[in-house]
């Protein structure tokens, strides 16, 4: 199997502080890679260094065989790596269908394309492929309305609709099971598995261990920024780095997801 | 010796520019809001100063008296009036979805506010400019072949009285580092234990003091008023502020004495006609080439809006 | 159609594609406070263009606006890098700068203004205002449409998402300064004289807070807050004389009292702002307010329901 991601010596400071230091790991074709660590360790950090939200101090990001270092963020999509967001970031006053075409404009961003109508004459092809997506994902009693006012499970689902609409190798999920009832998360967990079975690559950032465990067979642990475990998921608890990492962080009150 | 004399003539204009863009900085500053009711305060503290006084109030008091506690009175609604403000902006200021339109409610509020009180005061008192009754602004002081206007001088010193008192506030006082701390992060503010439904009016009368004052300084040395004088003024502290840096006490100091300068000499060397694209022709470059402005920190104003 | 109702008529069509104008910004979530520049540099530029040149209305309005549509992508350019308050400001010294200069030029006729020779009739700023609407309705009908609305809510993600999004803050910029230099060649023509004291801030202020009372997310809003508000004060042309005698007579004040002036209505402009910022922020006409029927799909409801 060939790595579709590939991340050597990543490193990232704000002001002084070293939020990401040297980190390496690989992501297969196909892989559900999980990335976990306790609060403030630099995970979404990370996600926003390979989506090019802030640029790396040192390091190579390789997506499919390409260096994707100096590519600017709004190009990363077209190259195949799409991402949902710690707190839901869907375009509030926007509806369903219209924040999931959004999904679709790298694919879409010609000229021509961004001057055609979407509605005015009948649904164009941009808003029926994405009612299909959102049908099929079983989400298609929300069509028409308006984000801001659905309820929080839907809008978390929405926001991985948009990602799914980019029609990405490499989906980067922040938090997905966040504020979900266990109900909610098993669901995900399914959900995911059927992404997953079409062939995209996950990376998870997930504090629920149980989803993890039953999604991911591999997971990076970052703490402080630097990586201290890449590994089977079923191993990772009996890791004596791992387990200071979290037994240190709930001394000082944080949950330990690990135990 | 003519050009000298249009230093000092500057430097005076300036310190009344240097009052109001401390009042523009210190909303920004703190909360992060451009206040457009501040020229009208300005405007507000003159025009009801001169009408006290033209009523013969406050009641019964003879002329070397009566001015200065009209003006007072001037202050005072101003003050009110910036209170007023502070309900219908910040209190009401609820934003749902943060985003950009929407941040700027108190900044449209504020513009509506200018229209209000504005007119008003042209539907009470007309629009034409009135001569204020105060004290003749010919007395004039000859100090090696300068002249200073007395009023003026004593503006020059109640202006840095205000600032350096100002500074001493948010530096050393309790409310001066609540404000501080509501800059820095309102929600952290909220948590450290700052009353945030407290502080905020702080800043509006500090608003609507610093207007009154300048409002009223204005009316002593030039001896008019009209419901227009805010527009212009409101402008040129704008354009110090900006010049200064946004939030920076001190860059409005400088950038209000800064635009004095480049009024009186842009009139000196060009004819006032040109001060109006010279003044913001500075203020365009700047916001281009280093938006922070001379003092400013990079951080404050960039939030959406 | 009588004088008096060929005037409003006239001003109301120029005030609405001047709204669309500002709109186009503003429904990027940039706040252009320099409405005002935009105008008088498409007034001037058609003006001029007839009193020297003698060029035919058609062609000087078309040329006003292709020079405030220029001059608007080359401040685009650099002002647009400004975010939050700086960009307020910015747009707002833009139209103060070209006032000034436009004052100090003695082509342009300096502080006397320019006559335009070359009248146009009412049908024209109509058509164009008409125009102007159906060109912005069908541009955010797009997905261009959905680009701009997109930076407007969250330019972060909107970037992530692949939307070019200075590209399109610029293009709707610019776009807009375009449809304001409309206005100003309309009303050159239609006025048949160009002042510069006219473009000020104020107008620079009223035309943003028609926008924004209207509602900047949908197309609906410059068209509606540009006519309530250029309505209204006709409307209350009877009204308040009537409520000033009222009250003065209320105060016992008796004899000729003379009628309000154009003061009132801007107190009732500001009052609306204020009272529209407290009760409804997102403007009078928001995208709640069309329900429309054809995005939801009719079997799909009652599931809807169910998962409720």
């Amino acid at each position: 199997m060939t790595a579709l991601l590939k991340v050597e010596g990543l490193s990232k400071s704000f002001g002084g502080v070293q939020v990401i230091t040297d980190v390496s790991f690989e992501a297969e074709e196909g892989a559900r890679l999980a990335l976990i660590g306790p609060n403030g360790a630099g995970k979404t950090t990370l996600f926003n260094l390979l989506t090019g939200v802030f640029p790396q101090d040192e390091g190579t990001v390789t997506l499919a065989g390409q260096v994707i270092d100096g590519a600017p963020s709004r190009r990363r999509i077209g190259m195949g790596m799409a991402r949902s967001f710690q707190n839901i970031r869907l375009m509030p006053h926007l509806s369903v269908v219209e924040n999931v075409m959004l999904g679709q404009q790298h694919r879409r961003s010609g000229l021509g394309a961004m001057l055609s109508p979407l509605t005015l004459f009948g649904r164009s092809e941009s808003w029926r492929e994405a009612e299909a997506l959102i049908a099929d994902m079983g989400l298609e009693a929300w069509m028409g309305e308006t984000v801001s006012t659905l309820p929080y499970g839907i809008r978390k689902q929405i926001e991985l609709v948009r990602a799914l609409a980019a029609k990405p190798r490499l989906l980067l999920l922040d938090e997905p099971a966040a504020g979900l009832n266990g109900t909610e998360t098993a669901q995900l967990r399914d959900f995911l598995a059927r992404i997953s079975g079409t062939g995209i690559t996950l990376l998870v950032v997930e504090h629920d261990m149980s989803l993890v465990r039953s999604l991911c067979d591999r997971c990076v642990v970052l703490n402080f920024g630097r990586k201290i475990y890449d590994g089977s998921t079923a191993q990772v608890h009996e890791d004596p780095l791992v387990l200071e990492a979290y037994l240190g962080a709930r001394h000082s009150g944080e949950t330990a997801d690990v135990a | 010796m003519l050009l000298i004399q249009q230093v000092v003539n500057g430097l005076m204009l300036g310190s009344v520019y240097v009052t109001v863009a401390v009042a523009f900085t210190l909303t920004i500053g703190i909360l992060n809001f451009l206040n457009f009711t501040i020229p009208t305060l300005f405007m507000l503290a003159a025009m009801m100063g001169w009408s006290f006084a033209a009523w013969g109030l406050p009641f019964g008091l003879t002329e070397p008296l009566a001015w200065p506690l009209a003006l007072a009175l001037g202050v005072a609604v101003a003050i009110a009036a910036s209170l007023v403000v502070e309900r219908f902006t910040f209190r009401y200021l609820r934003t749902k979805h943060g985003d950009s339109t929407e941040h700027a409610i108190p900044l449209v509020s504020s513009l509506g506010f200018l229209l209000v009180l504005e007119n008003l005061v042209r539907i009470g008192y007309g629009s034409d400019a009135q001569r204020f009754p105060g004290p003749s602004a010919d007395l004039t002081l000859s100090v090696g072949g300068l002249f200073f206007r007395i009023p003026q001088v004593i503006s020059l010193v109640v202006v840095a009285l205000i600032v350096l008192g100002l500074a001493w506030m948010m530096k050393s006082s309790r409310i001066g580092r609540g404000l501080r701390a509501i800059a820095e992060n309102p929600d952290a503010a909220g948590i450290l234990g700052v009353d945030t439904r407290r502080v905020v009016p702080v800043v509006f009368m500090l608003t609507g003091l610093l207007c009154g004052l300048a409002g009223s300084l204005f009316a002593v040395n030039y001896g008019e008023v009209s419901p227009q004088m805010g527009e212009d003024i409101g402008s040129k502290a704008i354009a110090g502020m900006v010049l200064g840096g946004l939030g920076s006490l001190w860059g409005a100091v400088a950038g209000g004495i800064v635009i004095g300068l480049i009024e009186m000499l842009t009139i000196h060397f060009f004819g006032a006609d040109t001060v109006q694209a010279t003044v913001w022709g500075a203020l365009l470059l700047t916001l281009m080439i280093r938006p922070q402005g001379l003092f400013g920190h990079n951080a404050i104003g960039k939030g959406k809006l | 159609m009588s004088g008096y109702w060929t005037g409003i008529v006239t001003i109301l069509a120029i005030n609405v594609v001047f709204a669309y104008g500002i709109y186009l910004a503003v429904a990027t979530g940039q706040l252009n406070l320099g409405g005002a520049g935009f105008q008088a540099l498409g007034a001037y530029a058609a003006a001029w263009l007839c009193f020297e040149l003698d060029w035919s209305p058609a062609w000087t309005i078309a040329a006003g606006t292709v020079v405030a549509g220029v001059i608007g992508m080359g401040i685009a350019i650099p002002i647009l890098r400004l975010k939050g308050v700086y960009l307020v400001l910015g747009t707002f010294a833009f139209a103060e700068v070209v006032a000034g200069l436009i004052l100090n030029s003695e082509t342009l006729g300096g502080a006397m203004g320019l006559p335009v020779p070359a009248y146009i009739e009412w049908q024209v700023p109509v058509a164009a205002a008409v125009a102007c609407a159906l060109l912005v309705f069908y541009l955010m009908a797009t997905r261009f449409g959905l680009a701009v609305r997109s930076v407007h809510d969250d330019d972060v993600v909107a970037d992530l998402m692949g939307v070019n999004v200075r590209g399109v803050r610029v293009a709707a910029f610019a776009l807009g300064a375009a449809l304001a230099g409309l206005s100003g060649g309309l009303y050159a023509h239609a006025f048949s004289y160009v002042e510069i004291q006219g473009f000020n801030a104020s107008l620079s202020i009223y035309v943003l807070l028609y926008v924004l009372l209207g509602g900047a997310q949908t197309a609906w809003g410059p068209l509606v807050g540009a006519a309530f508000f250029t309505l209204l004060p006709e409307a209350m042309r009877s009204f308040l004389p009537a409520a000033k005698e009222a009250i003065w007579t209320a105060f016992g004040v008796t004899g000729d009292i003379s009628p309000p002036d154009e003061s009132w209505r801007f107190v009732v402009l500001g009052a609306a702002v204020i009272a529209m910022m407290v009760f409804r922020p997102e403007g009078l006409v928001t995208r709640d307010t069309f329900a429309f029927p054809r995005r939801r799909s009719p079997a799909a409801a009652p599931t809807r329901e169910a998962a409720e």
